[in-house]
């Protein structure tokens, strides 16, 4: 017999787990689950205002001296003064939604946009699917012959390059027409405002400029572009940073700039990609390698965006034509079969990390994709460094322009040699990643990332050190993933880094210091 | 799947249990499809299942499942290793005579899982979805002579999991989708009725087990995270007993999704051992 005691002592126990027990049964059930969001990020308060903004070269425009923005109202004349007595008004009688919709833009507005653009970009990055049951190409909902890298990196590429010019026409007048802020005004602002002549509007330019070129890239979402828009002009209203008249002339510039902006659009050569006649396959036959890509896929589909390759380039067209690597070694050739075998050997005793990895830079199909990714990052490194609108633009142009070249010299790579996944070599090769349906060389991901790295590091040098270790990552991630050989990476990491320093040289040409 | 027989006090028993399960239908939301580039995936499992009875109406009840997953085409890569084990509390709460030959319990359990170790979870061919979950049920067990019945009702509460990836798909619901590596995995409730024929030395069931979505979750498809799908199934079984010693038998047992959500239409076949008290013929 167990003495008295100790059953007690049992007994109380199991008396304790079983309240325990009911307590967890009720906390179980009551719980709401939480939902993702950003949380609350703090404003970042610009330290510099590039007075000499006007003056840097634009992108799309000559000069910011094409569009004229006509003279502001003197601040003494009763309209104006009647404008501000309204936004002084209006900011103390701010609703709990105005507030919410000036936190929400006085992030960034360049940030913001270029936001918004990722969501468009990974909605509409959808290629048209396959139907197992009818043997049909389906054309879901947003599908889009057009879906690749090449189609991300062209929508960032003019988004930000739209953004960069109107700005730089918006600084010139800024500081032509010295209209004071609404702060040396007396206007206790809701959310932090940089200290530059109010007129015209920053937000109001990039909103404008956005939404239209978005807008013609994005036709189904004009509706909800156009209400995103008129949010961001009337938020920086709400927040006492401008007056109407700021806002209008913003938008007039912007209005002005967009059809310019979209004549570029039209004439990029981007419209005849996708290869509609199917001269690929000439082009294949005629390859100068001794295997012949062919689809992964079953059934076997035609490549993503044949032609990208020849799409106009934003930096010099005759320099990026001489980057293109020659032929990697010949399947027969020992070189190429000991790449080959460093694939098998990581695809049958691949790490975690090595997945981890591979799935981290990926960004296939159906995603923002990897100059999305890159955007991402280096939102982070604009905030980090304080950088006002005009500076965040021309980090975003110079990048996307940058990187919209890189995945233009990787097609062009890739659809002149037409080399086989090493799938295709070797079936017994499982892959980390989906195969993309291009060839296999040069890797635009490793071509992409170094040209992101090489021009991030001269725009953020403390970075460097964390840029050169991402880009070197993201240039591996293709091998470890099984879809990549090693002269991939390394061929499109040095295409990749001669076209970063091409952006780094216009970088140190266009006027900003 | 946690029963309604109480182990009794200060026993135990071990279960070691080796299935296999495979599908070549899976559904995208609730429409079957295939493909070709998958072809056909083969999971085969071996499952340890300790219980022991903690008091006359407290058991404790430990799984660790050790898994191998692949896929007969296309080139997704085979996915191997241990899963998530599982720990749970089931407490029978009440236990009432019906008349001299029936009786009827009502039980609790509360359980928690979570992953051995950090498997690839945003994958087609994966391990598991690698979220941490919490587990609550309660159970109607009436048990005759020689048959039994058990109704149960349960809220599977899963936590959030970590990407490897940032979350890329577009949700208009989302202030900002694109800036993070975590997401939800879907809670699920569950209801299971399971009957059958029980004796000193053979136990013979027939299950039906339907889980559902009860949090906001996506549908199968390129760029959306596997984990953040809404699971769904309704699943038939049966499972047969055989007691040849007085602490050691045999289990068997086949089941087969017959409808779901985002899941695979997989069929499963499982044998083992039971060493130890069994739970059925107390």
């Amino acid at each position: 017999m167990q003495p008295v005691g100790h059953v007690t002592a049992t007994t109380m126990r199991l008396f304790f787990v079983r309240i325990t027990l009911g307590a967890l049964l009720v906390w179980v059930a009551g719980c709401s689950e939480p939902t993702i969001d950003e949380g609350v990020l703090p404003f970042i308060v610009p330290t510099s205002t590039d007075a000499d903004g006007g003056s840097w070269k634009t992108v799309v425009l000559k000069a910011a001296t094409d569009i004229s923005v006509p003279q502001p109202l003197a601040t003494t004349s009763a309209a104006y003064q009647q404008e501000l007595a309204d936004v002084k008004n209006g900011v103390l009688a701010a609703t709990p939604e105005q507030n919410t919709a000036v936190n929400y833009w006085a992030y960034g507005a360049v940030l913001r946009w270029n936001q918004i653009a990722r969501q468009l970009v990974a909605k509409y990055n959808v290629a048209p699917g396959y139907d197992y049951a009818t043997g049909q190409t389906t054309p879901a909902e947003s599908a889009n012959p057009y879906a690749g890298p090449p189609y991300a990196a062209r929508v960032y590429a003019l988004l930000s390059a739209a953004q960069y010019d109107a700005l730089v026409v918006a600084w010139r007048a800024k500081f032509q027409y010295n209209r004071p802020s609404l702060e040396q005004q007396g206007v206790i602002s809701r959310a932090p405002v940089l200290d530059v002549p109010s007129y015209p509007s920053e937000d109001a330019a990039v909103a404008e400029v956005s939404c239209q070129v978005l807008a013609y890239l994005f036709p189904k979402e004009e509706a909800f572009l156009k209400a995103k828009a008129t949010e961001h002009k009337q938020s920086r209203i709400w927040a006492g940073a401008s007056v109407p008249s700021d806002v209008k002339a913003g938008e007039a510039l912007a209005a002005t700039l967009a059809p310019k902006v979209i004549d570029r659009v039209k004439a990029d050569r981007f419209g005849a990609a996708n290869d509609p006649t199917n001269t690929w396959q000439t082009a294949l036959a005629k390859a100068p390698y001794d295997q012949k890509w062919t689809s992964l896929e079953i059934p076997a589909r035609a490549p993503i965006l044949p032609l990208a390759g020849k799409v106009k380039t934003w930096y010099d067209s005759t320099s990026i034509a001489k980057l293109v690597p020659a032929a990697p070694p010949a399947t027969t050739s020992a070189d190429f079969q000991k790449a080959l075998s460093e694939v098998r050997d990581i695809a049958t005793a691949r790490t975690r990390d090595q997945s981890r990895i591979a799935s981290y830079w990926d960004n296939g199909p159906n995603t923002y994709s990897l100059s999305g990714l890159w955007n991402l990052l280096t939102e982070e490194f604009i905030r980090e460094n304080g950088q006002n609108e005009l500076r965040a633009a021309r980090t975003y142009s110079l990048l996307n322009r940058a990187m919209q070249d890189a995945t233009t010299a990787s097609w062009r790579t890739q659809y002149t040699y037409f080399v086989p996944r090493p799938s295709q070599i070797d079936p017994t090769i499982k892959t980390a990643t989906v195969i993309p349906n291009t060839p296999s060389y040069v890797s635009d991901r490793a071509a992409v990332s170094s040209t992101a790295a090489t021009l991030l590091s001269y725009l953020f040098p403390s970075d460097a050190t964390k840029l050169t270790a991402q880009a070197t990552e993201a240039s591996l991630s293709g091998l470890y993933a099984g879809t990549h050989y090693r002269f991939d990476n390394d061929e499109g990491a040095k295409l990749g880094t001669a076209i970063g320093q091409l952006a780094v040289a216009a970088a140190k040409a266009d006027g900003a210091k | 799947m946690i029963g309604g027989f109480m182990q009794g006090h200060r026993k135990a028993s071990l279960a070691i249990i080796g299935s296999q399960e495979s599908y070549s239908t899976y559904f995208i939301n609730k429409t079957e499809t295939k493909n070709p580039n998958l072809g056909t995936v083969t999971t085969q499992a071996l499952t340890a299942v300790g219980t022991y009875g903690l008091g006359y109406d407290l058991d404790l009840i430990v799984a660790a499942p050790y898994i191998r997953t692949e896929a007969s085409a296309g080139y997704f890569p085979k996915q191997e290793g241990f899963q998530d084990a599982s720990a749970t509390l089931r407490w029978e709460a009440y236990d009432y005579k019906l008349g001299k030959k029936l009786r009827l319990s009502w039980l609790f359990a509360v359980g928690y899982s979570m992953p051995i170790q950090n498997y690839v979870n945003d994958a087609m061919v994966a391990i598991g979805r690698g979220s941490k979950n919490w587990d609550g049920r309660t159970m109607l067990h009436l048990k005759g002579k020689s048959f039994f019945i058990t109704g149960q009702y349960g809220y599977i509460r899963r936590g959030q999991v970590t990407l490897d990836h940032v979350v890329n798909y577009y949700d208009p619901s989302q202030l900002n989708p694109n800036s993070g590596s975590k997401v939800n995995v879907p809670d699920v409730t569950e209801i299971i009725v399971r009957g059958g024929y029980v004796n000193t030395w053979l136990n013979l069931d027939v299950w039906g087990q339907q889980q559902t979505p009860y949090t906001k979750g996506t549908d199968i498809g390129p760029g959306i995270p596997f984990p953040t799908n809404a699971v769904g199934f309704t699943r038939l079984g049966a499972t047969a007993y055989l007691r040849l010693a007085k602490q050691f038998g045999l289990t068997a047992g086949y089941n087969t999704i017959i409808d779901g959500r985002n899941v695979g239409k997989s069929s499963q076949i499982n044998a083992g051992l039971v060493i130890g008290h069994w739970t059925a013929n107390n």
